[in-house]
């Protein structure tokens, strides 16, 4: 029944940013297309050296476009509903936390609706249609389970993405300033989660597994469904047990946030 | 000279005080590195060389090309968009030298803020990626008139974008994609050499390639002899198109400044 309500809520205050948000149509699309480079420089490059070299690590370029819109997908899933965590550490100095506190809505709830970023729609889409195209031409086998497989990968990777950006996050109420954690967590999901992981070596992957957890997001399950479990140096069922990861990092990492919100000073405003 | 030093000087300190950024921007320039040497060694799958381009100069590519761009291509282009929002604009105005110069002054002075950091990670930066001596005596000369070359276009361009938005004031999103068109085409990520054909022809004709690929390109010697020469007309071409390039639309935009709230 809290629960419920609790989703009410986020709906309506959500639509309400949404609203907000439709006013600036112009701006929304440029920045829209600003938000599609972004994301689109890194495939450019790829995209540039696989047409000298041919294959990274034994992964062609339908391999690693069918990654690449696997980990996009999963990061504008992550940013629709999370993006303004970026802005946790304005929302704490200036006191604006302390607003929250004396609504009957959970602090959390009213910090992720204070506004929406559209431009993560881009993100959203552009990582939609790649991975369609990708997953098109990719050498998977596409029955109906490999296809609820793949979606519940997508959700998993948005929920490991949201899980270490809202960890980082709760670390505000003692450090006050994270942005800077959580840009070097946000470039290293953006710019190394593109690669297959083996190319990284054993203690690297090892890391990117087991430490940051980046193989859960798109790396494992794309293995498994590209049916290439023999590169791994984990089980195959921990590729198979990807999106179950995730929903443990965001229940953890939420857990994280209720304990770390009791070391919340205010700014004295 | 002295009163655009000041300005220099001014933007240097505003740089500095933000300095958890600061050192963010330390950690992904070095995790930079080490991703781009560990995906080109993947590329490269265990040869020696590709297209005479050996896996040492291409690492040693990346890292150089790394470092220099955080220096020649800061992520914020220029103050001049967000002066006008803000109506600063009004004061920059009113000063006794000239709009423009404050501006080049200014961002040069932010920009410089990245040296110590640069150097502070120098060592780490050649540690993790890889470092190799100019190519040559003629390659060390040129080296630093290609950097300086480089800077130079980089501004020229942060001006003229800046000055977009005395038409229209709202320009993030645009510049956020310019940066990304700006930053593949410069030849930060992948050098000219390894560009598909018609993506390598583009890129020559635009005026990027100057900002990031002339000067690591002709300190690794990967462009020689005449070669070089004619590296440094073009940068210095550029130079001067775009220089008229602003003074032009300078010249245009001055009429239409609006001050806000200022």
């Amino acid at each position: 029944m809290r629960a419920l309500r609790g989703l009410r809520v986020y709906l309506l205050l959500a639509g309400a940013a949404f609203r907000a948000e439709f006013q600036y149509r112009g701006n929304l699309f440029i920045n829209i297309i600003g938000g599609l480079f972004y994301q689109g420089v890194g495939l450019a490059f790829i995209w540039a050296v696989l047409d000298r070299f041919g294959q990274v690590g034994g992964w062609g370029l339908p391999e690693i476009a069918f990654l690449y819109g696997l980990r996009l997908t999963a990061h504008g899933l992550w940013l629709l509903p999370g993006h303004q965590l970026v802005h946790v550490d304005e929302v704490v100095i200036e006191g604006e936390y302390d607003r929250y506190l004396v609504r009957p809505v959970s602090p959390l709830v009213q910090l992720l609706t204070r506004r929406v970023r559209l431009s993560s729609l881009g993100d959203l889409a552009g990582g939609v249609v790649l991975l369609s195209i990708a997953s098109a031409s990719a050498p998977v086998d596409w029955t109906p389970g490999a296809v609820g497989f793949l979606l519940l990968a997508v959700l998993g990777g948005a929920l490991v993405e949201g899980a270490l950006q809202l960890a980082a996050s709760a670390l505000v109420f003692r450090m006050k300033k994270v942005s800077p954690i959580k840009f070097a967590i946000d470039m290293i999901f953006s710019d190394f989660g593109n690669y297959p992981l083996k190319i990284f070596g054993s203690a690297a992957g090892f890391g990117l597994t087991f430490v940051f957890p980046l193989a859960f997001v798109a790396y494992l399950p794309a293995t498994v469904l590209l049916d290439r479990e023999d590169e791994l140096a984990v089980p195959a069922w921990l590729g198979w047990g990807a999106p179950a990861v995730g929903v443990l990092l965001m229940y953890a990492a939420y857990r994280f946030w209720e304990r770390q919100t009791r070391h919340y000073e205010s700014s004295g405003h | 000279m002295k009163a655009h030093l000041a300005c220099a000087r001014m933007e240097f300190r505003v740089a500095l005080t933000y300095r958890t950024s600061y050192l963010s921007s330390f950690v992904m320039m070095l995790l930079q590195i080490y991703l781009l040497t560990v995906v080109w060694s993947a590329f490269y799958d265990g040869r020696d060389e590709v297209d005479g381009v050996s896996l040492s100069t291409m690492t040693a590519y990346a890292t150089l090309s790394t470092l220099q761009y955080t220096l020649v291509s800061p992520w914020r282009s220029s103050p001049i968009d967000q002066r006008v929002r803000e109506g600063k604009v009004a004061v920059d105005l009113l000063r006794p030298i000239g709009f423009p110069g404050q501006m080049l002054a200014g961002q040069l002075g932010w920009a410089s803020a990245a040296v110590p950091v640069l150097l502070v990670a120098l060592p780490f930066a050649l540690l993790i990626g890889a470092g190799q001596a100019p190519a040559s005596t003629a390659a060390a000369v040129a080296y630093p008139l290609a950097l300086i070359g480089a800077l130079l276009v980089n501004q020229l361009l942060g001006l003229l974008l800046g000055m977009v938005s005395f038409w229209t004031l709202e320009v993030s999103g645009a510049l956020m994609a310019y940066r990304f068109v700006a930053q593949f085409f410069s030849g930060a990520l992948v050098p000219l050499w390894f560009m598909p054909g018609p993506v390598r022809a583009a890129a020559e004709w635009l005026p990027f390639q100057a900002t990031a690929y002339t000067p690591a390109a002709l300190y690794l010697g990967q462009v020689e002899g005449y070669g070089m020469a004619a590296a440094l007309a073009v940068q210095g071409a550029w130079i001067v198109a775009l220089g008229a390039l602003a003074a032009f639309v300078w010249s245009r935009a001055r009429h239409r400044v609006m001050s806000q709230g200022g």
